[in-house]
C-alpha cells in the first residue's frame, strides 16, 4: 500500500492545501487590497508551479526545454494580454 | 413556409440571383461530371480521405486559389463602384457586404490557406520527414478550414452576408445595426476554421521539433522551415484569443448578453481590443512564411548561401514576441491617454528593426550573386522595394499622434495592401511556381508567368499608390461613393484601371496552369532549379513515403552540399520498411458535421445544433476507441517504386 | 513499432513522445484561451450595470468545497499515473475512478452554484460582469465535463486492453489535462472569488 503513495506526491498535496489556506486569509482577515493581491499572486503562481513540476512531470522528458519554453512563452504573452488590455481599456482610458 | 423565410436574402439584387443560379449550375455540373467519369471512388480514396501532407497541401492551395477568385471578384466590384463619383453600381448595403467578405475571404480563407498549403507541402520534405507528426489531425485541420470557408461563402445567397467590415466592430456588428444573420455566419465560419488552424499550429510545431532528419539541428533547418516553426508558434498563442472573442460575439448576438453593447456594463471597444490581440499576430502569421519563401527563392536563384542565417532566425523570434505587444496601434484614436499610445507606438516602431535586418540580409544575399531572373525570383526582387514602401508607411501609421490624421482613410488601405500584396501574395505565387515541379512533375511556363508577374506588379502600383494620395486628402475607407467636388474621381479611376490590370495578371497565371499542363515538358528532373534544400533531393513528383532512405544532414543546405561538396545524403544500407498512416473518412465526416452545426447555429435551428453536436462528440469517441496502427511498405515495394523513378535515392 | 524499455510505457514510442509534446503545446494554447477570459473578466469586473457585483453573490462555502475537491482529484490522478508506472493497473484504475467521481462532485457543486446565481438575479443577460463570470466558469466547467467523458473512455480501454504503450500514453495525457484544469481553477479561485470577496 505504501508504495502507492509516494512522499513526493503526498507532500505536494499537503503543500497545495497549505497554499490554499494561506490564500484564504485574504477572505478571513482584514487587510489592504495591495497586500491581499500580493498574497493571491504569490500563492496562485507557486501553486501552478507545484502542479507543473511535481504532478505534471514537466521536466522529466527529453523535450523538457520545449515544454518549459511553451509554458513560459504562454505565460509571458498571457500577462502581456491581461495588462495591456487593462492599460488600454481601463487605466489609460480617459 | 415560415421556416424557410429565414433563409431569404434580405437585400436581393439581380447580381445575387445570378450568383445563386451560377452556384447551383456549377455544383450540378461538377457532380454530374464526377458521376459521368466515375471518379467518386477515386476522389474518395485518393483525396477526400487522404492523410498525406502533400495532397492536403495541394487541396489547401486549390481552395486558396478558388477563394482568391472570390475575393478578387469582390475587389473589382469595389473598385468599379468607386471608379467614378456618385456611381450606383452597388448600393450602400451591398458595398458594405462586399468589402466585408473581401477582407475575410482574402485574409482567412485565401492567404492563410495558401501559406498553410505551402507549409504542408514543403516543410516535411525540407526536414526529411515521412509526413507530419499527426497526419489524421492534419486532415481534420484541412476539412475544418474547408467547412468554415464554405459556410462563409454561402452566406451571400442564403440569409445575407456579414456587413460590418472584416474587423466586425461592435456596436455596428450587433443585432441592432446588422440585422441579417450575416455576422452570425462570420462568427461561426471563423470559429470552425480557426479550430482547424490551431490544430495545424500544434501539428507543425511537433513535426518540426521532433521529426527532423538526423543531423539537422535547429540551426541547420532551411529558412522556410524556420519561418513555419515561428509562424505556428504565433498561431498556437494567437488563435485562442479569437476563439473567445468570437464566442463572446456569438453570445451577444444570439443569447442577448452584454459584452459589446453600450448598456448594462458592456463595452463595445472590448471587441476591437480582443480582435486585435489576435489580429496583429495574425499579420505576422501571414508575412513570416512569406519571408521564408523569399529566403529560399533568393538564395536559390542568386546561387549563394543565405546571408546572415543567424540574424534571420533571431529577427523572426523577436518579431514573434513583439507581435503580441503592439495591438493597440490599431485603435490609437479610441480615446486612451498619451502614455498608453506612446507605449504601443514604441513597440510598433521596434518591429521595424528586425524586419529591416531581414531586408538587408536579402540584399546582401543577392550581392555578387549570379542572379537568374526566373518567375519566383522576379516576385522576390519586386517584393523588396515594394514591401519597403509599405513598411515605411506603416511606421508613419505607427506614430500615434500622426495616426489621428491617417486613421480609417484610404492611406491605411493603401498601406496594408502594400504589405500584403507584394509581401504575402507575391510570396505565395513565387512559392507556388517554385514548388510546382515538385508537386506535379513539370514546370510552369516562364514566359506566360512573366506576363502574369508584370501585369500584377504594374497593376498593383496603379491600383494602390493613388490611395495614399486620396487618403491624405481625406477619402475615408469603406465609403461606397463620394461627390465630384471632392476631386477623388480621377485617382479612383486610376485605381480601378490598376485593379483591372491585376485581374488580367491573374488570368495569365490561371492560363499558365492550363498551358503548362498541356504543353510543358515532363522531363525536368528532380532538381529543375538547381536548388539547395532537401525537398529537391527526392523524386519528382514525390512518392507517397517522401524519402526511401532517411537523409543525413550536415548543414542548412544539405542538398547543395551533396551536389557540390560530396556530402553523402543517403546511405544505401539504411533502406528499411516504412510505416505509413491509414487514410480515414472521419475528418471529412466530422467537418461536415461541423458545417451543419455552424449553419444550424447561424439560423437558430436548435435540433440541428444538438444532433450535429452529438455527432461531433460521437466522432471523437469513435476515434478514442479506434485501433489504427497504420500499415507498412515493404522494402521490395520501395525498391520497385524507386526503380520506376530510375534508381533509389 | 520501436519500443524503448528504459523509459516509462507512455514515452516508449516516438509517436507517444510526439503525442505528449503536442499536448503540452495544446496546453500552451489553453493558457491563452483562459488568459483571454481572465482579461475580459478583469475589464468587466466592475461593469455591473443594474446587476449585482461579485461581492454580493459569491458564497465561500461551495467555492471552498469545489477547490478542495479539485485539488484532491489532481492528487489522485497523480497517484494513478504513479501506480501506472509501477505497473499496478488495478490501483491505477481505482485512482482514475476516484478522480472522475471527484470531478463529477465538483460539477454537481458548480451546477448548484449556477442555480444560486440564477436565483439571486445574476444570469447571462444581466450585465457584462455576470456574463463574463458565467462564461469563464462555464468554459472551465465544460472542460471538466469533457474530461469526465474522456477519462471514462480511457478507463474502459484500460479495462479492455490492459496497460499498453497506447493506453498508458492516453492516461498520461489525460493526467496533464486534469492537472491543467486544476491550475486554471486555482486562478479562478484566487482572482475571481477571493479577489471579489476581499
Amino acid at each position: 500500500m505504501r508504495e502507492l503513495f509516494p512522499m513526493k506526491q503526498v507532500n505536494g498535496f499537503i503543500f497545495s492545501l497549505l497554499l490554499t489556506i494561506i490564500a484564504l486569509s485574504v477572505y478571513f482577515m482584514d487587510m489592504s487590497f495591495e497586500l491581499g493581491m500580493t498574497i493571491l499572486l504569490v500563492t496562485a503562481f507557486v501553486q501552478a508551479a507545484v502542479q507543473l513540476v511535481l504532478f505534471m512531470h514537466a521536466g522529466e522528458s527529453e523535450d523538457k526545454s520545449s515544454i518549459y519554453t511553451t509554458v513560459f512563452y504562454g505565460v509571458v504573452i498571457a500577462l502581456a494580454t491581461v495588462f495591456g488590455s487593462l492599460l488600454a481599456m481601463i487605466w489609460g482610458y480617459l | 413556409m415560415e421556416f424557410f423565410e429565414r433563409f431569404a436574402v434580405p437585400h436581393p439584387s439581380p447580381l445575387i440571383y445570378a450568383s445563386m443560379v451560377a452556384i447551383g449550375l456549377t455544383v450540378i455540373a461538377i457532380m454530374a461530371g464526377i458521376t459521368y467519369f466515375k471518379k467518386w471512388g477515386y476522389l474518395w480514396r485518393e483525396w477526400l480521405t487522404t492523410v498525406d501532407h502533400k495532397k492536403i497541401g495541394i487541396m489547401y492551395i486549390i481552395s486558396a486559389l478558388l477563394m482568391l477568385f472570390r475575393g478578387g471578384a469582390d475587389a473589382v466590384m469595389m473598385r468599379l463602384q468607386t471608379a467614378v463619383p456618385e456611381n450606383s453600381f452597388l448600393d450602400a448595403q451591398h458595398y458594405n457586404e462586399v468589402f466585408t467578405t473581401h477582407g475575410i475571404v482574402m485574409i482567412i480563407f485565401m492567404a492563410m490557406a495558401f501559406i498553410i498549403g505551402l507549409m504542408n507541402f514543403a516543410v516535411p520534405l525540407q526536414i526529411g520527414a515521412r509526413d507530419v507528426a499527426f497526419p489524421r489531425l492534419n486532415a481534420i485541420s484541412f476539412w475544418l478550414y474547408f467547412a468554415g470557408a464554405m459556410l462563409f461563402n454561402i452566406s451571400f445567397v442564403i440569409g445575407g452576408s456579414p456587413d460590418a467590415g472584416w474587423t466586425n466592430y461592435y456596436p455596428l456588428a450587433s443585432n441592432d445595426f446588422s440585422t441579417s444573420v450575416g455576422v452570425n455566419y462570420y462568427n461561426w465560419a471563423l470559429q470552425i476554421s480557426g479550430i482547424g488552424t490551431l490544430m495545424t499550429g500544434i501539428n507543425f510545431i511537433v513535426t518540426i521539433l521532433k521529426m527532423r532528419a538526423p543531423g539537422m539541428k535547429l540551426m541547420k533547418m532551411p529558412m522556410f522551415t524556420w519561418s513555419a516553426l515561428i509562424t505556428n508558434i504565433i498561431i498556437v498563442f494567437a488563435f485562442p484569443v479569437l476563439t473567445i472573442a468570437l464566442l463572446m460575439g456569438t453570445f451577444d448576438r444570439q443569447f442577448a448578453t452584454h459584452f459589446f453593447t453600450t448598456g448594462d456594463g458592456g463595452m463595445d471597444m472590448m471587441w476591437a481590443n480582443l480582435f486585435w490581440v489576435w489580429g496583429h499576430p495574425e499579420v505576422y502569421i501571414l508575412i513570416l512564411p512569406a519571408f521564408g519563401i523569399y529566403s529560399e527563392v533568393i538564395s536559390t536563384f542568386s546561387r549563394r548561401n543565405l546571408y546572415g542565417y543567424k540574424s534571420m532566425v533571431a529577427s523572426m523570434v523577436i518579431i514573434s514576441l513583439l507581435s503580441f505587444f503592439v495591438w493597440v496601434h490599431h485603435f490609437f484614436t479610441m480615446g486612451q491617454d498619451a502614455l498608453t499610445n506612446s507605449i504601443f507606438s514604441v513597440t510598433t516602431m521596434a518591429i521595424a528593426i528586425p524586419t529591416g535586418i531581414k531586408i538587408f540580409n536579402w540584399l546582401l544575399t543577392m550581392w555578387k550573386g549570379k542572379i537568374e531572373f526566373t518567375v519566383p525570383m522576379l516576385y522576390s526582387v519586386a517584393f523588396i522595394p515594394l514591401f519597403t514602401i509599405g513598411g515605411v508607411t506603416g511606421v508613419m501609421l505607427g506614430m500615434a499622434s500622426a495616426d489621428y490624421q491617417y486613421h480609417n482613410t484610404m492611406f491605411l488601405v493603401a498601406h496594408f495592401h502594400n504589405v500584403i500584396i507584394p509581401g504575402v501574395v507575391f510570396a505565395m505565387l513565387a512559392g507556388l511556381t517554385y514548388w510546382w515541379p515538385k508537386m506535379f512533375g513539370f514546370k510552369l511556363n516562364e514566359r506566360i508567368g512573366k506576363w502574369g508577374f508584370w501585369n500584377l506588379t504594374i497593376g498593383f502600383c496603379l491600383a494602390f499608390f493613388p490611395m495614399y494620395i486620396t487618403g491624405l486628402d481625406g477619402q475615408a475607407r469603406r465609403m461606397y461613393t463620394y461627390s465630384e467636388a471632392t476631386g477623388f474621381g480621377p485617382l479612383n479611376m486610376l485605381s480601378f484601371l490598376g485593379a483591372g490590370i491585376m485581374a488580367i495578371g491573374f488570368i495569365f497565371i490561371v492560363y499558365n496552369v492550363y498551358y503548362s499542363f498541356r504543353y510543358a515538358p515532363r522531363n525536368v528532373g528532380d532538381d529543375p532549379w538547381n536548388a539547395r534544400s532537401l525537398e529537391w533531393a527526392t523524386h519528382n513528383p514525390v512518392p507517397e513515403y517522401n524519402f526511401a532512405i532517411t537523409p543525413q544532414v550536415n548543414s542548412s543546405q544539405a542538398f547543395w552540399d551533396s551536389k557540390k561538396h560530396g556530402h553523402q545524403l543517403f546511405n544505401k544500407d539504411d533502406l528499411k520498411e516504412i510505416h505509413m498512416p491509414n487514410n480515414s473518412g472521419l475528418p471529412i465526416i466530422m467537418a461536415g458535421l461541423f458545417f451543419v452545426f455552424g449553419f444550424s447555429f447561424v439560423f437558430y435551428i436548435w435540433p440541428g445544433v444538438i444532433l450535429s453536436g452529438i455527432g461531433i462528440l460521437a466522432c471523437m469517441a469513435y476515434r478514442s476507441f479506434e485501433k489504427d496502427d497504420g500499415y507498412h511498405i515493404s522494402i521490395k515495394e520501395i525498391k520497385e517504386t524507386e526503380d520506376k523513378f530510375g534508381g533509389a535515392k | 513499432m520501436n519500443m524503448n524499455h528504459t523509459q516509462p510505457l507512455e514515452y516508449s514510442t516516438e509517436q507517444n513522445k510526439m503525442n505528449i509534446l503536442g499536448f503540452w503545446i495544446f496546453l500552451g494554447a489553453e493558457i491563452m484561451l483562459f488568459a483571454t477570459l481572465f482579461t475580459s473578466y478583469f475589464v468587466y469586473e466592475n461593469r455591473t450595470g443594474n446587476g449585482p457585483s461579485g461581492a454580493e453573490i459569491f458564497e465561500i462555502t461551495p467555492v471552498l468545497f469545489e477547490t478542495i475537491i479539485l485539488l484532491t482529484s489532481s492528487f489522485t490522478i497523480g497517484l494513478a499515473i504513479h501506480a501506472m508506472r509501477i505497473n499496478r493497473s488495478k490501483a491505477m484504475l481505482v485512482f482514475l475512478g476516484v478522480t472522475l467521481l471527484l470531478g463529477a462532485a465538483f460539477l454537481g457543486i458548480e451546477i448548484y452554484e449556477f442555480v444560486h446565481y440564477y436565483h439571486v438575479g445574476a444570469t447571462l443577460q444581466t450585465s457584462a460582469f455576470t456574463a463574463i463570470l458565467l462564461t469563464t466558469l462555464g468554459t472551465h466547467g465544460a472542460h471538466v465535463t469533457f474530461g469526465l467523458f474522456w477519462g471514462l473512455f480511457i478507463l474502459m480501454q484500460i479495462k479492455k486492453r490492459g496497460l499498453t504503450a497506447e493506453t498508458a500514453n492516453k492516461s498520461f495525457i489525460f493526467s496533464l489535462y486534469w492537472h491543467f484544469l486544476d491550475v486554471v481553477w486555482i486562478f479562478i479561485f484566487s482572482f475571481i472569488y477571493l479577489k471579489g470577496m476581499m
